[in-house]
């Protein structure tokens, strides 16, 4: 049983003056970063104007107010995510700020074309690691890096998954440098999250401001459980039902993302499930029903591949279905994700996607990726441990903010930690140079101020590729923090894609 | 639907109906007491008793009883608890009962670790119980009118009916472990009004009363047969008893198991009596054969729907066409 945290539910005792001023009045852009409401001269950007000027109205002690009620809205809800710290679960709220994050149309077609040049590439990638090795033999990528992956399942090889898809549905994590371009930090092709909260930030942001929404026009977000469920039928194996029946598999309720889980269960209108209500006879997947067993043609795994199958990887986990991967490679069912893709995650092959685009593709890369130190390669290696202190450290296969070195902000103890964690397995770590992120309005304690952002828009593919008209801004709340993490205390905001023209 | 998800349901709605239950037989025996000087311990144990917790170690006074029985988070069967795994068995299904129901649910939840419900408990005891009551009252609305009524909905009722079958006779049974102060006291207006609160414990002071009766009978009894045999009030044994009869009957679907088999059973027996049979064969001996034949139904429901053994399908599909038509079965 669970108790409620919910500490962002107190207004803030901010003076009488604060209470009474505009909501923009006083607001102070980062001193370098690319602000996404304001330009250098301190006006809006075109697209911005419109907002600017509709939420300026506000007084701050009103819009505080509105704040207040979103926050209840999500507890209410019960939009929450879980720590479990001890026997009771903490639910904690993921902060929202109501300071939308605005992305023109032109700027989002540019964006969309680079994401969808980048899927098909990573697919293509995948296909061919698991088959020819076109180009790990023509040495655009070091064999040995794809193979020593951890990512890579030597299981995968020479089979194709049913509809030749392997990245159903990518979530690019993008960031916006201090020039103002989209840079590319990470793709998570494994089994991404935070699509819900894009879905539960919008719905809150029209119950608390609807009036913005018919001034501006604002591209929806809200087909995505119907592209997805599109796009999983899309690629159901030859044989499947008419409708296919499509389960979301979930590690369980204890998981932290199990909001999400039910949510898009939910809104795509198919099953929950966890492991122990399936099982596999004769290389065929079936539920357990209260009026027997039926079969599943496709199955959305929000479950990592060393827990799908104790029969085939890790012979541990309760999670898991036995005897799903044989079903998978009789053809029999789909997976989504497909099995292995996580070679394609891996932070050292990331650096190379951009030669996997212009191999495969013939095409000039559209979206940059952060320039990446790959510390498996001596000079960059060399490059990384003399400079520790002004580099990001990751190791490759963390996500969330973990296992991470923040150069400019680190104590010289954490700087040796990582020497000698990077000299023991360099294989394991990459760095890039610290890019100033770019800041975006967000309220805090003394009234609107700049915090830093990134962005991950989502990317879903099964015969076709469409992305979803928005994403997930998440910004740093702690001041000059470059960190947005929810795990490290990180909020989200609204993004709001805008309709052509506007 | 999957088997574990009918689970849920079906322990959702036995913990909310246990919920509302424990409120109405806490209120009615703290307003009782203003009435009838008892002996504290006489009182209030029973209410543990039926909960079947014959080791309750402390003094059983008012304010511990109630405290236990509404917040004690380590007491399954505090209210609090009730709520919290009704609570929980909704978050684990969300995605199958309605939005509406789910916020309704999880408000309550969080209203009851509030110190707005400590601070209604401490204010106004008798309007704190109310309001317990009202959450399973009003979440049975919204799942009525926005949950479609099918398979998950019956399990819902299953549930409900279940837990309000076996606790309507534990409240009764009340009256069993409640000593009167002397036997003399029986069929006095001690006695007479111990029955009106258990009437009142159940709603059914007011259906009671509406009746018509067609010979004078001993107000004891006629209360025992109002809320054993009734066909009509909604909390009676034998209407509980006939809305899981409906409710299994939907589940099985035309294929009638050890479940329907059960209820059946207990339908009959209770048919094939009057109060005057139930009286002489004992009340607490009849409540309690109801109470182990509910638990007993309570196991079949586990064994034939939730844990089943895993069985191959009987006719493995050969062509993708009868792959179709299973799946649309």
């Amino acid at each position: 049983m669970a108790t409620l945290v919910s500490s962002g539910l107190s207004v803030g005792s901010s003076g009488a003056g604060i209470q009474s001023s505009k909501l923009f009045d006083g607001y102070r852009a980062h001193g370098t970063a690319w602000d996404e409401l304001f330009t250098r001269t301190a006006d809006p950007h075109a697209h911005c104007a419109a907002l600017v000027e509709r939420l300026g109205r506000f007084q701050a002690g009103e819009f505080q107010h509105r704040r207040t009620s979103a926050d209840l809205a999500f507890v209410n809800q019960g939009i929450t995510f879980s720590v479990y710290s001890d026997r009771r679960g903490i639910e904690k709220i993921f902060p929202f700020d109501l300071i939308p994050r605005p992305i023109p149309a032109k700027e989002w077609y540019a964006l969309e074309t680079g994401l969808v040049q980048r899927i098909k590439a990573i697919n293509l990638f995948l296909d061919d690691v698991y088959h020819d090795q076109r180009i790990l033999n023509e040495n655009v990528i070091p064999k040995a890096l794809v193979l020593g992956s951890k990512g890579f399942r030597k299981e995968m090889i020479g089979f194709v998954p049913p509809g030749g898809q392997y990245v159903h549905i990518c979530g690019t994590d993008l960031i916006r440098d201090a020039a103002g371009q989209f840079l590319v930090l990470e793709d998570n092709g494994r089994t991404p999250s935070g699509v819900s909260y894009v879905l539960e930030n919008r719905a809150v942001m029209k119950k608390v401001f609807p009036q913005l929404f018919q001034d501006i026009r604002v591209r929806r977000v809200e087909d995505y459980p119907f592209k997805l469920r599109e796009a999983l039928a899309s690629v159901a194996p030859d044989g499947a039902g008419s409708p296919p029946c499509i389960v979301l598999l979930s590690p369980g309720p204890y998981n932290s993302a199990y909001f999400e889980h039910s949510f898009l269960a939910r809104h795509m209108g198919i099953e929950l499930v966890l492991g122990p209500d399936l099982f596999v006879h004769d290389d065929t997947v079936y539920l357990k029903t209260t009026r027997g067993p039926q079969k599943v043609d496709v199955i959305y795994r929000r479950l990592d591949d060393d827990f799908l199958d104790p029969e085939t990887f890790r012979p541990d986990s309760l999670l898991g279905v036995p005897g799903l991967f044989r079903a998978y490679r009789a053809g029999n069912v789909t997976l989504a994700n497909a099995v292995g893709t996580g070679v394609a995650d891996d932070k050292a092959v990331y650096p190379y996607v951009e030669d996997m685009i212009r191999f495969y593709l013939s095409e000039e890369p559209i979206l940059k990726n952060v320039p990446t130190y790959i510390c498996d390669r001596p000079k960059d290696r060399a490059y990384v441990l003399e400079h520790l202190g002004e580099l990001v450290v990751k190791a490759v296969n963390e996500s969330g903010g973990y296992g991470m070195l923040m150069g400019p902000s680190s104590t010289k103890a954490q700087q040796n930690e990582f020497r000698d964690k990077v000299k023991a397995d360099p294989r394991n770590y990459i760095a890039q140079p610290v890019v100033t992120l770019s800041t975006c309005p967000t309220w805090t304690e003394e009234g609107l101020a700049p915090r830093h952002v990134d962005f991950r828009p989502y990317i879903v593919s099964g015969k076709n590729v469409w992305v979803l008209p928005g994403g997930l801004t998440r910004t740093a709340l702690v001041k000059g923090s470059l960190v947005v993490n929810s795990s490290q205390g990180g909020g989200s905001k609204d993004t709001w894609v805008m309709e052509n023209g506007k | 639907m999957i088997s574990r998800v009918a689970e849920h349901c079906y322990w959702m709605a036995r913990y909310l109906e246990r919920a509302e239950n424990t409120a109405r037989v806490l209120e009615v025996n703290h307003t009782l007491l203003l009435d009838f000087h008892v002996p504290m311990d006489q009182q209030w144990r029973p209410l543990l008793i039926i909960s079947g917790i014959h080791d309750f170690k402390p003094e059983a006074t008012d304010e511990i009883v109630q405290g236990y029985m509404t917040w004690d988070a380590d007491n399954p069967f505090s209210i609090i608890s009730s709520l919290s795994w009704a609570r929980e068995n909704a978050r684990i299904i969300r995605e199958v009962i309605s939005a509406e129901m789910w916020e309704r649910m999880n408000y309550y939840h969080l209203w009851m670790n509030s110190s707005n419900a400590r601070g209604l408990y401490e204010g106004n005891r008798s309007e704190f119980y109310a309001q317990v009551r009202r959450i399973n009252q009003l979440l049975h609305g919204i799942c009525d009118a926005t949950v479609s009524h099918g398979e998950a909905w019956e399990f819902f009722r299953l549930g409900t009916y279940l837990e309000r079958a076996t606790q309507t006779a534990r409240i009764m049974d009340v009256k069993y472990h409640t000593l009167l102060p002397t036997v003399d006291d029986v069929g006095t207006p001690v006695d007479n009004a111990h029955w009106v609160a258990i009437l009142m414990s159940c709603s059914g002071y007011e259906p009671f009363h509406k009746k018509p009766r067609l010979m004078p009978i001993d107000p004891g009894m006629a209360v025992a047969e109002f809320l054993i045999f009734d066909r009509e009030f909604p909390r009676s044994i034998r209407r509980s008893l006939g809305e899981v009869h409906t409710a299994s009957a939907a589940i099985a679907a035309g294929s009638p198991n050890e479940v329907d088999r059960l209820i059946d059973h207990l339908t009959a027996w209770l048919d094939g009596k009057a109060i005057q049979d139930v009286v002489g064969f004992g009340l607490h001996e009849s409540l309690t054969y109801v109470v182990n034949t509910v638990a007993e139904i309570g196991n079949a429901v586990h064994k034939v729907y939730f844990d089943a053994p895993v069985v191959p399908p009987k006719q493995l599909p050969s062509e993708s066409t009868q792959t179709q038509k299973q799946t649309q079965n």
